[in-house]
């Protein structure tokens, strides 16, 4: 186990948080996999052929709808109270820190700023609950999502669309809105994944999103003169300087070729003629490193719950042996 | 239509009293005179009537106005509705600013990617190296021993 930084989530929110992600996940296979056909054609016959891939398309989104109306209503009528929406609201410190993130890595500025930490070693409460990236993704994910969920439910049932409009080429709008839409929330994720996947001190995976803050060990030691964080004290694991720039280029690949595939089907007006998409090898390349990364993702979401239960597991038995032991039994 | 009572053998002024008669034992007659009832009733008929007939005329398809060859959009002929459908204005200009968002928040997200991954390295440079030896305060929450 690496040393873990100060906790964030209940345990409410990493199950919520692994359950998102798992419905989220499966909606992008399914649905890139269907509009960007021609390059992921092997992943619609991974997920059910062309009947099949939407089926499971629709019962992720219920999930999705349910997970996330089940957790605005948790939030609101919690006996405790919420996270207040000052904590999730941007503030001056988050611009402040984004400026700070740019001179950081310009080398212009020594340190992170408090609101970019994910690696704090100050006390607890001279570090914000959400980084300025946090607040982003939480704003961001409320907008999309509340988006994606309409524009996905009025692509449902089509033939209400055809109603409402009294033509059927209209449809096609909505579903080229919905799938432009999600390529937003594709490129967020990846980044997502590579910001808590590839930190030097948390490498392979920021366990605070997966192990509840009440299980979170904190250590209160001194830290050293001239050091904000006590990061100097810390080892690095030998695969993480390739692996981190492998990812880099992997993620950044993935971004650029997804966004151009989108911006290049783009989808309505539908064309007048036929045409027959000749399909680019680059491209196809391209897009497939995009969902190799967020599959990367996935994996990553599964190994921090993984991590989670072999801690506890080894916290247990520390347990068992303190009790039977108590001159302190050495490490094995 | 004439002005008289509707009822039959209406001329005999007794039917006059026997209708006051009816006033009296009828429980359920509001007290509309014979002749309100009558035109009222009229009216409402043919309200109902004409009502009834339109909506269903407005809703029937006309059959002169259907599937027509017509030169242009306007005009409504056949096809229309595929192009009406295909050049919403609103529609496409949603889509347009939905690329527009891709494109901001893709280049943005690529901004982030990089700091992210240069503040990395930065950051990995100060920890130790793989192959540094233990040191006895290194962070560790299983308190390892002093060597």
């Amino acid at each position: 186990m690496t040393n873990l930084d100060h906790g964030k989530f209940s345990r409410v929110t990493t199950v919520f948080h692994s359950l998102l992600a798992l419905t989220v996940f499966l909606l992008f296979f399914t649905g890139y996999a269907v509009a960007f056909n021609a390059e992921l054609w092997w992943l619609v016959e991974l997920m059910g052929g062309n009947t099949g891939v939407l089926a499971v398309h629709r019962i992720a989104g219920f999930a999705l709808i349910f997970l996330t109306a089940f957790w605005v209503f948790y939030m609101v009528l919690r006996a405790g109270g919420s996270v207040s929406l000052t904590e999730v609201l941007p503030t001056p410190g988050d611009i402040a820190a984004f400026v700070q993130d740019l001179k950081f890595a310009a080398g212009l500025a020594e340190e992170r700023h408090p609101n970019a930490r994910q690696f704090a070693g100050y006390s607890a409460d001279e570090i914000p609950l959400l980084s300025y990236v946090g607040k982003g993704v939480i704003a961001i994910f409320t907008v999309e999502l509340l988006l994606l969920m309409i524009s996905g439910l009025l692509i449902w049932q089509k033939t209400m669309l055809i109603d409402f409009y009294n033509t059927q080429s209209v449809v096609i709008a909505f579903v080229a809105f919905h799938g432009s839409l999600g390529v937003i929330m594709v490129m967020g994720i990846m980044f997502h994944t590579f910001e808590h996947g590839f930190h030097p001190a948390f490498y392979p995976v920021e366990m605070k999103a997966f192990l509840p803050k009440s299980d979170t060990p904190e250590y209160h030691g001194e830290a050293e003169a001239g050091s904000a964080t006590g990061i100097e004290r810390l080892r690095l694991k030998p695969s993480w300087g390739w692996v981190t720039n492998v990812m880099g280029v992997l993620t950044i690949i993935g971004v650029v070729s997804i966004l151009i595939t989108s911006m290049d089907y783009g989808g309505y007006p539908i064309s007048e003629t036929l045409v027959f998409g000749e399909g680019s090898l680059l491209r196809t390349v391209g897009v497939n490193i995009g969902v190799l990364v967020l599959f990367i993702g996935l994996f990553l979401s599964m190994y921090g719950n993984v991590l989670r239960a072999r801690y506890m597991r080894q916290r247990r038995q520390e347990d068992r042996s303190t009790t039977t032991a108590t001159d302190g039994g050495t490490d094995d | 239509m004439s002005d008289t009572d509707p009822e039959i053998g209406g001329d005999d002024a007794p039917n006059h009293d026997a209708a006051d008669g009816h006033d009296e034992s009828d429980g359920g007659n509001r007290g509309l005179s014979d002749r309100t009832a009558f035109w009222t009733s009229a009216v409402l008929a043919l309200a109902l009537a004409v009502g009834s007939v339109w909506l269903v005329g407005v809703r029937a398809i006309q059959f002169e106005a259907l599937q027509r060859v017509r030169p242009t959009v306007e005009g409504g002929g056949v096809g229309t509705g595929w192009i009406q459908g295909n050049t919403e204005p609103i529609l496409d200009w949603l889509i347009t600013l939905v690329h527009l968002a891709d494109v901001l928040m893709g280049v943005f997200i690529l901004v982030m990617i990089f700091i992210h991954w240069i503040a990395f390295r930065r950051l990995g440079a100060r920890m130790r190296a793989p192959d540094a030896p233990r040191r006895s305060d290194a962070v560790a929450t299983d308190g390892g021993e002093k060597e």
